[in-house]
């Protein structure tokens, strides 16, 4: 059965190969923040799935906030690190990272264990509106810049 | 410090040698043409039928700086914009120290960066890639830190950044190294509190055979196909399918493709044009650096006793 | 913006490049097209003149260019210039031509080392272009006629009778002067 169905993926015609690396709908992303939730969700082999990016593009750029699929549940979270090609000067890091926050910018973890580009530092303060959300948070559970 | 400080003294006789004859050779009337003359009968009587051309030192400029000559492409040639440029070029030099470094090197860049806190960002890996020609001359930076691999793109000539220091000054198997993104952690590893290694004056730049270890596919690239040199354990991770598909798709006749060649390559009459124009200023900025290198090297040990 | 190699030096070709190669159609694809190329450049060696379709000819011309130039730059003790040449010359005579014969006959030379002429079109042909394609320097006598003042050709013979006429005129429009002249002098 296994063969069989590597034997019509292979047939197929075209290739499913991500060449662009962009962050849509579905794609699998990183957690990595030390929440419980997603801690657990990474352990078990099920990292989270993209539902909904909050742009117009729908593509997920740095910095951008994204709904995620997760353990059943839904939660929001912010890229902080993109596979896909970046700009001069801004990292490019080898997997797509999220950090989960809830409603009102709070992480849900207490601290990030990878490196955080620091243009997220403007990024976020520029999202970050008086009576909306609070991003920012994110930058002080952050343990290194790169 | 770079290969043409340590080869200077040799280069620059060979070079003023050049020089010198050409000049000779414009400015003689007869009796000065026999000389050359008779020494070109000299060399090639031991070595009969062979007859490799005197060729101009300068040339060899075009490994440490590639990036002053132009791109390849007819569609992108413009002789005043690349002249222009060559002079951008020359003007940055003068005011920060961009050493010579290849693909495989270990680099410290420090950048002003409005966004990080100490308004200074620093950041240490190997290159992984150099592109570009011109002042859009590009490096990547590949490390991995706390477990996470990090790249990052830098342009050459961005006037933003403060200081390039070659850590290590090496080459690799191979003229990019994409694959330590499918290779495993350590073999871009580096930390960021890294010491200079200083080479001794003369020596050539060695080159790293250091063979790296592939992590199981999927891979970002087919590597198979790629002939690379700096891998050991690609054959590990194909199957049969693969390899036939590497046979069936090898191109046996593309290294006999004289014209791929030719309109990949600035042909020699063409360079040795660039390399004259620029040459003068460069050297000038080698032997500047070096006196004040040399000095710091002198002066470093009063803070440490004081 | 590519920037470019840097590990080969090649010297620059005399003639004018297109900026992208031809593909010469071929069911064998890129390998076709060096072969057809190769057996092109072969025969351009072996017969010095050869005469082909204009594609054809302009491709097979830069590939013979660029031999000639690496075999003068690199001379026949050089491993990788010896193998271009064994891959490019089908026949393994041609080798020792290219190095014993032709290097010497172009080391000293300021132009390109082949030329390319228009040849006439067949009649009720297709729409091909022929060419004929030669190495300078070969033993077969000249393809175009360099002078310019041939007396033979129709145009001078003509020009010639219409001088001679108009001399003519002048000398009858002379004599006759001169005879009005000596008629009125002895009246006046």
């Amino acid at each position: 059965m296994l063969r069989r169905l590597l034997a019509t993926n292979t047939l197929r015609g075209f290739h499913t190969t991500a060449c662009m690396n962009e962050v849509r709908l579905l794609t699998r992303l990183r957690v990595v923040d030390n929440s419980e939730i997603g801690k657990r969700a990474m352990a078990e082999g099920k990292p989270p799935k993209v539902i909904c990016v909050y742009n117009k593009q729908r593509v997920g750029y740095i910095g951008d906030r994204v709904m995620v699929a997760i353990k059943g549940e839904k939660k929001k979270g912010i890229l902080v690190g993109l596979k896909q090609k970046q700009s001069v000067r801004v990292p490019k890091f080898d997997s797509n990272n999220v950090v989960l926050i809830d409603d009102s910018g709070t992480p849900l973890g207490t601290r990030i264990h990878v490196p955080i580009p620091t243009i997220l530092r403007t990024i976020l303060k520029q999202r970050t509106h008086a009576k909306g959300a609070d991003y920012t948070k994110l930058l002080g559970i952050a343990t290194r810049f790169v | 410090m770079s290969l043409a400080i340590r080869k200077c003294s040799s280069d620059l006789l060979s070079i003023t040698k050049w020089v010198v004859r050409r000049e000779y050779r414009l400015l003689s009337t007869l009796p000065e043409n026999i000389e050359p003359a008779n020494t070109d009968v000299d060399e090639k009587a031991p070595r009969t039928g062979r007859r490799p051309r005197l060729q101009n030192p300068v040339l060899e400029y075009r490994h440490i700086y590639p990036e002053f000559l132009p791109d390849p492409n007819p569609k992108w040639r413009n002789s005043l914009r690349e002249k222009l440029e060559r002079a951008d070029m020359l003007k940055r030099r003068a005011k920060i120290d961009i050493p010579e470094f290849y693909v495989g090197s270990i680099l410290a860049v420090t950048v002003s960066d409005p966004h990080a806190q100490g308004k200074t960002n620093r950041f240490v890996g190997i290159c992984i890639d150099r592109k570009g020609c011109g002042l859009r001359a590009q490096f990547i930076l590949r490390n991995v830190v706390d477990h996470q691999g990090v790249e990052v793109r830098y342009d050459l000539y961005d006037p933003i950044i403060q200081s390039i220091q070659v850590l290590r000054l090496e080459k690799r198997l191979d003229d990019e190294l994409f694959y330590l993104r499918d290779a495993l952690p350590e073999y871009s590893t580096f930390p960021f509190d890294m010491d200079p290694e200083v080479l001794p004056d003369g020596t050539p730049v060695p080159i790293n055979d250091v063979q790296v270890k592939l992590k199981p596919r999927p891979w970002l690239e087919r590597w198979e196909r790629q002939e690379l040199k700096g891998v050991s354990n690609i054959e590990e991770h194909l199957k049969e399918k693969d390899r036939k598909r590497r046979e069936l798709r090898k191109e046996p006749w593309e290294k006999y493709d004289l014209m791929k060649q030719y309109r990949r390559t600035i042909p020699i009459e063409e360079q040795s044009e660039i390399w004259g124009e620029v040459y003068n200023q460069l050297q000038q900025m080698h032997v500047s650096r070096r006196k004040v290198a040399r000095k710091r090297v002198l002066a470093t040990p009063k803070p440490q006793l004081g | 913006m590519n920037q470019a190699e840097v590990t080969k030096l090649v010297s620059k070709l005399r003639i004018k490049i297109p900026p992208k190669h031809r593909k010469m159609s071929s069911p064998e694809g890129p390998e076709g097209r060096m072969n057809k190329l190769r057996k092109t450049v072969t025969g351009l060696f072996k017969y010095e003149r050869i005469e082909l379709n204009h594609n054809r000819a302009d491709e097979a011309r830069q590939y013979a260019e660029r031999l000639i130039a690496e075999a003068i730059n690199h001379g026949d003790c050089h491993k990788p210039t010896m193998e271009m040449a064994d891959y490019w010359l089908l026949e393994k005579e041609l080798v020792h031509k290219l190095f014993k014969v032709l290097v010497p006959r172009y080391e000293n030379s300021n132009t390109a080392y082949t030329r390319m002429l228009r040849a006439p079109r067949p009649e009720y042909s297709y729409n091909t272009e022929k060419t004929v394609l030669e190495l300078r320097g070969n033993p077969y006598p000249p393809l175009h006629n360099k002078q310019a003042n041939n007396r033979q050709l129709l145009q001078n013979i003509l020009l010639d009778a219409a001088k001679y006429e108009y001399r003519q005129t002048k000398y009858a429009e002379m004599a006759e002067n001169i005879g009005k002249n000596e008629q009125e002098k002895p009246s006046v």
